[in-house]
C-alpha cells in the first residue's frame, strides 16, 4: 500500500510562490523619512521659499528653550525663585543648597546652552543653502546680504547668551562643521569673537537693500529692513561693548542703535509667543497665587523705593514656602502665555549709555538715570555723583529697570558684587557660572 | 489528470524496489483512566509512514514490512513504542500524562520543529493549564512572570491595560529595543506603546528627562491569554538566529489553541473578583508641633479647625481606595470532523482599577480553522478580533503638579478636598491639583479594534516511505485602529482660573499593519539505522507601517471636547515604513537519536539599513549529544543524560528614522518653519549584531520523575546603536552611531521534579534559577549617563567594563568620573517554585517568584518628602546622627548623596494561586463543574519604600525600568470561579 503521491498542482504552486517571493525578495526601495524634509535636500536644493522657512524655524529656535535661561540666570541672580513640587533641583543645587554642586548635566544649563547652539546650527544651515543655491535661485548679492546679515547677527546673539551662562569657561565660536568644531575661546577671546560676528552682520545689513527677501514675525515689527534690524545689531554690539568694559565704543554702538531717551521703553525686537494653534507658548509664565509658583525673592520690594511703580513686576500672594525658602510676591514680568520676552529694549539701551557715560560724563549718566527715574514714577536722582555712587546707582536702575529678563547676576558678576547678593539659608551660595555642559567635557 | 496519473506511474516506478512483506497494525489508544484518545499520532520509527487514532482512539496502520517499531506521540502525554510484527498486530496502547513536558514539540525552524528530548537549545515553553489555568492574567504578559527561567518580566506601573518590559537573558540593546519578537500562529505582531500625548498637561519632558513619560500600555496586552495554547521563548540568537534581524531581544511564539476532530466541547467559565492596591505606603501623621515646622505653618488653622472637626483623611485610601470588581466572562467551542476542525473562543473582561473611573473592558473572538482539503493539502486559518477600552487614569512624573500622584505628595491629610454635597470639589491650596476632582473628571482611554488573522497551507508535494517534500505557505496580517482620548475639562483646578491651558482634548488616532508572508519547502528523510534529516529553505517578508495622528486641542469651548470646539489646536502626526526581506535555511541531521545536530543561516535585508538592498546574514548551529542512546547506564534511575551547546547570531534594528537627519516643523506668528531635529542621523546605520553561545546539559532520573536542566551563555551584542551625545555646540543633541559592545553571561537552572503519583494524590513541583550578569566591553564614545533625571537623583552609567544597567549618584568618595555607584538595575538572580497539586477532586497550583536584588530608583518617596506628607516623614532611623526624621533626612542629602533615592527592588511574591474542586459527575450529568478560587499577587515581601519595586516611569524604552515617579500603584486580586463543560 506504499505509494508516492505527487501532485503536479502542488508543484506549480511551489514553484509560482518560490519565485514570486523570490522576486520581492530581490529589491528594497529607499524609503525617504516620511516625517520632515531632509537637511540634504534643504541645503543642496533649497527653493527661495525653502529659505524663508529656514529664516522662521530659526525665529522659533529664538523662543524655544529660553525659559531655562530665564529661570537659571534669575534664580542664580537672586531676581526669584522657582517653586514647584516636581523638580528639587530649582531650590537646590541653582541655589547651591548646602553640599550640592551644580552639576554638568543638569537640564537646567544643558537645555538652554544646547538649545542656543540649535539655533546657531539652522543658521549655519541657511548660510549653506544661500552659498549653495544663490547661482541656482539668482539671488541678488543685496538678498545675499540681507540672508547672512541675518544669519551672523542670530549667531552672535545665542552666542552671547551661551557665554553668559559659561563666563570664564568661555565658548565654542566657530561651529559650522559639527564633526570638526572650532576651539572653546576664553571668556574675553569670545567676547571680542561676538562683536566681530556682529560687526560682520552690521556690515552685511548695511549692504542689503532696503527690504529684507524674507519676511519676519510681529516681534520683529520695526526692525525688519536692513536698515532697522541694523539698528538692533547695534544695540547688541553695545551691551558687548560694556560687557567688555569699552565705555567709548558703547557709546559710539548706541549712536547707530534704535536708543531713544525719550521713547517708548518697551520699543525693541521681542520673541513672539502666542497661545494659537501650534505656536510657542512663553514657558516662563507660571499663573499668579498657585502652588507652583514663580515667585520673587523677598529684596526685590524690601529694597524698592516708595513710589516705584516697577513694583507691579511683583503681585501680591498667599505666603508660600518651600524647602526653607519663603515669598510673598509672585513674578508677573510674564502676565500670560504669549506674553513677549525681548531681546533687547530701550530701556536697556539708555541705562547702557548711562553706565558707558559714567567716568567720562557724569552729568548725562545722571541725565539718563533719571530718565528712567522719572519714567517709573521716581524723583530725580539726588545722591552723590561720583563714579562709584553713580555705579551703584545705575546697577540698581538696571535691576528693577530688567528684572526677570536675565541681566541681574551677569551685571553683578561684571562688577564683581556676586557676594553682594542676598543669601537665604546658611549654606547657599552664589555661583560665577555653570559648568562646562558634560558633553563638551568630554 | 491523465498526465498525473502517468507521473505517479513514473515516480512509482523509479523509486520503487521495497521488500513486498506487508501487514495491518492496529488497536486502541487511551489515557491512563481508559478514556480513547483522538488525533494520537501513531508512525513506523525510520520512515514517514504514519496515521492519526479516530474518535474512538482505534487506529490502523498498514506496516510495509515484516515487523516495525511503533511511535505513538500525542500532545501533552509521554511518547510510547511498541514493536509490532505481522503476527502481533493488536496492540492497545495506554499513554500517560507528561507532566515534565519532555515529550513536548519545540520549534527549531521556520518551518520544523523536535521534540524536546532531542532539543539542542534551552527553549523555555508554558502550556495553557499554566497560562490560564489558575489564575486570571490581567494581561498575556502577566501570565508568564516567574514561569520562564531567564526570562525578565518588569511590570510598568498597575494601570489597567497593562505595560511591560521584557528583558530575555539581560539588556541586549542600550538605546534600540530590547523587547522581544512577538509571533502568534505564524503572524508577526506589533507590540507598540503609542503615547496619547499626555505630555502636554504633565509637561514631564520639560525636565531633566526629554524622553516620553506618558507610559501608555504595550499591544501585546490586547491578545487574550486564555485563547493560548503554549508560549515558546527563545531567548537569545542561538535559538533564535532563524528570525535574523528582528530577534535581538528573543522572540516569543504564541501559539493558540485549536479544535480536535470528535465530540463538540463547550466550555464556560465566569469569574468574579476584586483588586486593591498591593503595598499601601499610609500618610504622615500630623501634630501641631509638626505642622507649624512644616511648610504648612501658615496653614495651622486648617490643622486646628480639621482636628476639630474630625476631618483628617487618608488621601491614600481616598485616591487608591477603590475596591476594583472584576468580572470575566469566557466560552469555548471545538470540535471537528477528521476533515475540519474549529475552536471557537470568546471574552468578555470588565475590570474596575483601584483608581475611581479606571479600569479595563475587553472584548475578545477568535476562531481557528484547520481543514484537510485531500491527502496531500491541509490548511490552518487563525483569526482574532479584539475590542478592548482601558482608563488608565493620570500619573507618573509630572513638572506641573497635576498628576494625580504628583499632586498626592504635597497634600497633607488635614487638607480638605472631597467634593461637597453637589459633588463640587474644592481648590486644593496644597497642590496644582485636586487630585480627587482630577480622577473624577479627566478621562485617559486607549481603545483599540484589532484584526489579527493569519493561515497556512501546507502541501505534501512528495511523500515516500523514507522521505517527504512539504510547501509551506504562511501569511498574516495584523491590523488595529488605536484612539487614544485624553481629556482635561477646563473646570479642574490646573485648567480653570487661567491655569493650564483652559481645558485640553487629546485625540490621537493610530493605525498599524504588520503583513508578514513566508514560503517554505521542507525534505524531511527518515532512517532507521542512519542519519535522518531535515531540510529547509524558504524566504520571507514583512511590511510594517504605522501612521500616527495626534491632535491636541486647548482653550476648549465649555465643555466641548471636539478638536474643533477650541481655541489652540495642535496636531502632530507620525509614521513609520519598513520592508524586509529575508531567506532561510537550514539542515537538520538526527543519527538514531543519539547526535542531533543542526545548521542554518538567514539572511535579511531591510528598508531600515543604511543600504537598504545589503543583506546581512545569520547563521546558527547546534548539536546535541544524547548520551543515555548511547550508552546503557545500568540503572533504571538515570534515564536520560543530554549535552548540548548552540550557536547563533541574531540582529536588532536601529529605531525607524535612525538614518535621517531632518526638520521638524515650528509655527511664530502664524507662519510655518523648519527647525533642524536635535538627532544626527546616521545614513550608514547598521542592525546590532548578537552573538551567542550556549551549553547545557538535560538529565533524567527516577524514570524521568525528576529533570534537571542547566545551561550557561554567552550572548554578545556588537555594533551596539547607541544615540550617544554629541558636543550639543555642534547644534545636535544626539547622534545614532554604531559604537559599543555588551555581553551578557548567565546561568539558569530548572528542576522538575514529580514528587508523588498515585492515583488519588498527584504533587509536582518545579524550581527554576536564573541569574545574568552584563558588561559594556566595548565604547567608542566617551561613558555617559542616562535613563534617568539627572546624576545626583540616580542614573544609569554607559561606561566601558561595567553594566550597561549599572546605577550611579553623587555622594562621598566618587570614582574617577565623579560618581559613586550605587548599585545595578539588575537583579542578583530569580528564582520560582511552582507547585501543582492535586487530591482527588481538588487541583492546588502555586507559584513563588523571588527576585533577588537589584535596585531602583524611588522618586516617588522624594516627591513626598519635599512636599513634607511622606508616611515615615517624622520615622528616625535613616540619619546616622539619629536626628532628623526620615523625610528631612532624605530632603538634606539631595544632591549630595544619592544613596538615599536608590533602593534594593528585591522582592518575594506568591505571584500565583489558584484552588479547585471538580464536582463529582454525579451532580450534573454530562456537566463536568468545577468551582474555585484564585489570587495574584497575595503575598509581597519587600523593603522597597513604595507601592512597588517593580516598576518604570519611562515605559518600556531602552534601559530605564526600575525608575519610579508616583505611578499608578499595582494591585492584588481575589477571583471566584465557576467553569462548566460539557
Amino acid at each position: 500500500m506504499n505509494k508516492y503521491i505527487f501532485s503536479i498542482r502542488s508543484f506549480y504552486l511551489t514553484i509560482t510562490a518560490i519565485i514570486l517571493l523570490g522576486f520581492s525578495a530581490c529589491k528594497i526601495d529607499e524609503i525617504l523619512d516620511p516625517n520632515g524634509p531632509s537637511l540634504e535636500a534643504i541645503v543642496n536644493n533649497a527653493s527661495r521659499s525653502d529659505l524663508q522657512l529656514v529664516v522662521t524655524g530659526t525665529e522659533s529656535l529664538l523662543g524655544k528653550q529660553i525659559n531655562f535661561y530665564y529661570f537659571t540666570t534669575g534664580i542664580i541672580g537672586r531676581d526669584l525663585y522657582l517653586f514647584t513640587s516636581a523638580d528639587p533641583r530649582y531650590t537646590g543645587e541653582i541655589l547651591g543648597r548646602a553640599e550640592s554642586v551644580l552639576d554638568n548635566a543638569g537640564f537646567y544649563g544643558t537645555r538652554p546652552y544646547s538649545g542656543r547652539y540649535i539655533t546657531i546650527r539652522n543658521t549655519n544651515i541657511l548660510l549653506e543653502a544661500v552659498a549653495n543655491n544663490a547661482t541656482k535661485l539668482s539671488l541678488t548679492t543685496e538678498e545675499v546680504n540681507a540672508y547672512n546679515g541675518f544669519a551672523h547677527a542670530i549667531q552672535a546673539y545665542e552666542l552671547h547668551l551661551a557665554l553668559n551662562m559659561q563666563y570664564q569657561n568661555g565658548i565654542r565660536v566657530d561651529v559650522a562643521d559639527p564633526d570638526h568644531l572650532g576651539p572653546f575661546l576664553t571668556y574675553d577671546a569670545s567676547l571680542t569673537a561676538i562683536q566681530s560676528l556682529l560687526e560682520t552682520a552690521a556690515a552685511e545689513l548695511g549692504a542689503a537693500g532696503t527690504s529684507f527677501p524674507f519676511t519676519l514675525s510681529s516681534g520683529f515689527s520695526g526692525f525688519n529692513t536692513p536698515s532697522s534690524f541694523r539698528q538692533f545689531v547695534k544695540g547688541l554690539q553695545a551691551r558687548i561693548a560694556i560687557y567688555q568694559g569699552d565705555k567709548n565704543a558703547a557709546q559710539g554702538f548706541l549712536n547707530e542703535s534704535f536708543i531713544d531717551v525719550a521713547g517708548d521703553l518697551y520699543a525693541g525686537p521681542f520673541r513672539h509667543y502666542s497661545s494659537a494653534s501650534g505656536e510657542l507658548i512663553n514657558e516662563v509664565y507660571r499663573t499668579a497665587n498657585q502652588s507652583e509658583a514663580l515667585v520673587a525673592q523677598p529684596s526685590y520690594v524690601a529694597d524698592i523705593e516708595p513710589g516705584d511703580d516697577r513694583i507691579s513686576k511683583v503681585a501680591s500672594r498667599d505666603t508660600i514656602a518651600l524647602d526653607g525658602l519663603t515669598s510673598t510676591y509672585d513674578v508677573v514680568v510674564y502676565p500670560t502665555l504669549s506674553s513677549p520676552i525681548w531681546f533687547m529694549r530701550n530701556e536697556e539701551l539708555i541705562l547702557i549709555r548711562a553706565e558707558a557715560r559714567i567716568g567720562t560724563n557724569n552729568a548725562g549718566a545722571v541725565d539718563d538715570l533719571n530718565a528712567i527715574r522719572n519714567a517709573h514714577g521716581l524723583p530725580d536722582y539726588s545722591g552723590a555723583t561720583d563714579d562709584a555712587s553713580l555705579t551703584d546707582e545705575m546697577l540698581k536702575q538696571r535691576r528693577y529697570s530688567l528684572y526677570a529678563e536675565g541681566h541681574r547676576w551677569v551685571d553683578m558678576r561684571r562688577y564683581g558684587r556676586l557676594n553682594q547678593l542676598p543669601i537665604d539659608r546658611v549654606g547657599d551660595d552664589v555661583w560665577q557660572e555653570l559648568p562646562r555642559p558634560v558633553t563638551e567635557v568630554q | 489528470m491523465k498526465k498525473t496519473r502517468l507521473w505517479l506511474f513514473f515516480v512509482l516506478m523509479t523509486c520503487g524496489g521495497w521488500v513486498q512483506a506487508q501487514f495491518t497494525a492496529s488497536g486502541t489508544i487511551t489515557d491512563a483512566e481508559s478514556n480513547p484518545l483522538v488525533g494520537v499520532t501513531v508512525s513506523i520509527r525510520g520512515t514517514a509512514i504514519g496515521t492519526v487514532s479516530d474518535i474512538d482512539g482505534k487506529y490502523e496502520l498498514n506496516v510495509p514490512t515484516s515487523s516495525a517499531t511503533l511511535e505513538f506521540s500525542y500532545l501533552g502525554y509521554s511518547s510510547a513504542t511498541y514493536a509490532v510484527t505481522s503476527g502481533e498486530n493488536h496492540i492497545n496502547v495506554s499513554l500517560s500524562e507528561d507532566v515534565t513536558r519532555m515529550e513536548e514539540v519545540v520549534v527549531t525552524g521556520l518551518a520544523s520543529s523536535v521534540k524536546r528530548t532531542n532539543l539542542a537549545n534551552s527553549v523555555a515553553s508554558v502550556p495553557a493549564s499554566e497560562i490560564s489555568g489558575i489564575t486570571v492574567p490581567t494581561t498575556t504578559e502577566a501570565a508568564l512572570y516567574g514561569k520562564f527561567t531567564g526570562v525578565n518580566i518588569s511590570s510598568n506601573s498597575g494601570a489597567p491595560g497593562g505595560g511591560m518590559s521584557f528583558k530575555l537573558r539581560g539588556t541586549t540593546s542600550i538605546n534600540g529595543s530590547s523587547q522581544p519578537l512577538f509571533i502568534i500562529d505564524g503572524i508577526y505582531l506589533d507590540n507598540s506603546s503609542i503615547k496619547p500625548g499626555l505630555n502636554a498637561v504633565s509637561k514631564a519632558q520639560a525636565g531633566g528627562a526629554t524622553t516620553n513619560q506618558d507610559n501608555p500600555s504595550n499591544r501585546l496586552a490586547d491578545i487574550d491569554p486564555n485563547d493560548i495554547e503554549k508560549i515558546e521563548i527563545l531567548k537569545g540568537a542561538s535559538a533564535a538566529a532563524i528570525y535574523g534581524s528582528r530577534a535581538s531581544g528573543g522572540v516569543v511564539i504564541i501559539t493558540t489553541k485549536r479544535g480536535q476532530s470528535g465530540k463538540t466541547t463547550v466550555r464556560l467559565s465566569q469569574s468574579v473578583g476584586v483588586a486593591s492596591i498591593l503595598n499601601p505606603q499610609g500618610v504622615r501623621e500630623w501634630t501641631e508641633e509638626r505642622v507649624l515646622g512644616s511648610n504648612f505653618a501658615s496653614k495651622i488653622d486648617l490643622y486646628r479647625q480639621s482636628v476639630t472637626n474630625g476631618q483628617i483623611h487618608n488621601y491614600e485610601d481616598e485616591l487608591f481606595g477603590n475596591n476594583g470588581k472584576l468580572y470575566n466572562s469566557r466560552i469555548t467551542v471545538s470540535g471537528g470532523n477528521d476533515q475540519t476542525q474549529f475552536y471557537v473562543g470568546g471574552t468578555y473582561k470588565d475590570e474596575e482599577g483601584i483608581v475611581r473611573n479606571t479600569g479595563i473592558q475587553k472584548e475578545s473572538g477568535r476562531v481557528n480553522l484547520n481543514h484537510k482539503f485531500n491527502d496531500w493539502l491541509d490548511a490552518s486559518i487563525s483569526t482574532n478580533y479584539i475590542h478592548s477600552s482601558a482608563d488608565r487614569g493620570f500619573f507618573n512624573n509630572d513638572n506641573t503638579g497635576t498628576t494625580m500622584g504628583v499632586a498626592l505628595t504635597s497634600t497633607p491629610s488635614f487638607a480638605q478636598i472631597l467634593p461637597d454635597a453637589n459633588g463640587n470639589f474644592p481648590k486644593n491650596d496644597f497642590a496644582a491639583s485636586n487630585f480627587l476632582e482630577t480622577a473624577a473628571k479627566i478621562t485617559n482611554n486607549e481603545e483599540v479594534n484589532r484584526f489579527i488573522g493569519g493561515g497556512s497551507l501546507t502541501a505534501r508535494i512528495l511523500s515516500g516511505q523514507h522521505h517527504n517534500l512539504k510547501l509551506i505557505l504562511n501569511g498574516g496580517a495584523d491590523y488595529y485602529n488605536l484612539n487614544t482620548t485624553a481629556i482635561f475639562p477646563n473646570s479642574l483646578q490646573f485648567e480653570r482660573d487661567g491655569n493650564g491651558l483652559n481645558g485640553v482634548s487629546l485625540q490621537g488616532s493610530t493605525k498599524n499593519l504588520i503583513t508578514n508572508m513566508s514560503a517554505f519547502l521542507v525534505f524531511s528523510h527518515y532512517a532507521l539505522n542512519g542519519i535522518s534529516s531535515v531540510t529547509q529553505f524558504g524566504v520571507s517578508q514583512g511590511d510594517f507601517n504605522r501612521n500616527t495622528i495626534l491632535g491636541t486641542a486647548s482653550n476648549l469651548v465649555g465643555s466641548q471636547t471636539n478638536l474643533d470646539q477650541s481655541g489652540t489646536r495642535d496636531l502632530d502626526q507620525d509614521r513609520l515604513l519598513q520592508h524586509d526581506r529575508g531567506f532561510f535555511g537550514q539542515e537538520e541531521l538526527n543519527y538514531k537519536d543519539k547526535v542531533i545536530a543542526t545548521v542554518g543561516l538567514r539572511g535579511d535585508k531591510s528598508s531600515n539599513n543604511g543600504d537598504v538592498n545589503k543583506f546581512y546574514y545569520y547563521p546558527k548551529a547546534s548539536i546535541a549529544l544524547n548520551l543515555h542512546e548511547f550508552f546503557d547506564f545500568g540503572s533504571d534511575n538515570l534515564n536520560q543524560v543530554k549535552l548540548r551547546a548552540a550557536y547563533g547570531q541574531s540582529g536588532n534594528f536601529a529605531k525607524f528614522g535612525s538614518k535621517f537627519t531632518t526638520f521638524t516643523s515650528g509655527i511664530i506668528d502664524g507662519k510655518p518653519g523648519i527647525e533642524i531635529d536635535a538627532l544626527l542621523g546616521n545614513a550608514n546605520v547598521a542592525p546590532e549584531r548578537q552573538e551567542e553561545l550556549e551549553f547545557g546539559a538535560d538529565i533524567g532520573l527516577l524514570k524521568n520523575r525528576l529533570l534537571f536542566d542547566i545551561t550557561y551563555y554567552i550572548k554578545t551584542v556588537s555594533d551596539l546603536l547607541l544615540e550617544a551625545n554629541v558636543p550639543w555646540s555642534s547644534g545636535f543633541i544626539t547622534r545614532v552611531t554604531n559604537a559599543a559592545e555588551l555581553q551578557n553571561k548567565g546561568v539558569e537552572l530548572g528542576l522538575n521534579y514529580e514528587v508523588i503519583r498515585t492515583s488519588d494524590l498527584h504533587w509536582n513541583t518545579r524550581v527554576g534559577w536564573w541569574k545574568n550578569k552584563a558588561e559594556v566591553t566595548k565604547l567608542l564614545v566617551p561613558s555617559y549617563t542616562t535613563g534617568g533625571f539627572a546624576d545626583f537623583l540616580g542614573q544609569f552609567r554607559i561606561k566601558e567594563g561595567h553594566s550597561p544597567t549599572e546605577i550611579i549618584g553623587v555622594g562621598a568618595n566618587p570614582d574617577a568620573d565623579g560618581y559613586v555607584v550605587y548599585g545595578d538595575a539588575e537583579p542578583d538572580f530569580q528564582m520560582s517554585w511552582f507547585n501543582t497539586i492535586t487530591w482527588k477532586n481538588f487541583d492546588l497550583a502555586f507559584l513563588w517568584h523571588w527576585k533577588k536584588g537589584g535596585q531602583a530608583i524611588n522618586l516617588s518617596t522624594l516627591l513626598f518628602d519635599l512636599g513634607g506628607t511622606t508616611h515615615d516623614y517624622d520615622k528616625i532611623d535613616l540619619d546616622p546622627a539619629h536626628v532628623l526624621g526620615n523625610g528631612p533626612y532624605r530632603v538634606s542629602q539631595i544632591g549630595v548623596n544619592s544613596d538615599v533615592m536608590i533602593e534594593d527592588a528585591s522582592y518575594i511574591r506568591l505571584r500565583e494561586v489558584g484552588l479547585y474542586y471538580t464536582l463529582p459527575e454525579s451532580f450534573l450529568k454530562d456537566v463536568k463543574l468545577k468551582v474555585g478560587f484564585s489570587g495574584t499577587n497575595l503575598i509581597n515581601i519587600f523593603k522597597y519604600n513604595s507601592y512597588d519595586p517593580e516598576v518604570s516611569n519611562f515605559g518600556s524604552d531602552g534601559l530605564s525600568s526600575q525608575v519610579e515617579v508616583n505611578p499608578f500603584p499595582s494591585s492584588k486580586r481575589f477571583d471566584f470561579h465557576i467553569v462548566a463543560e460539557f
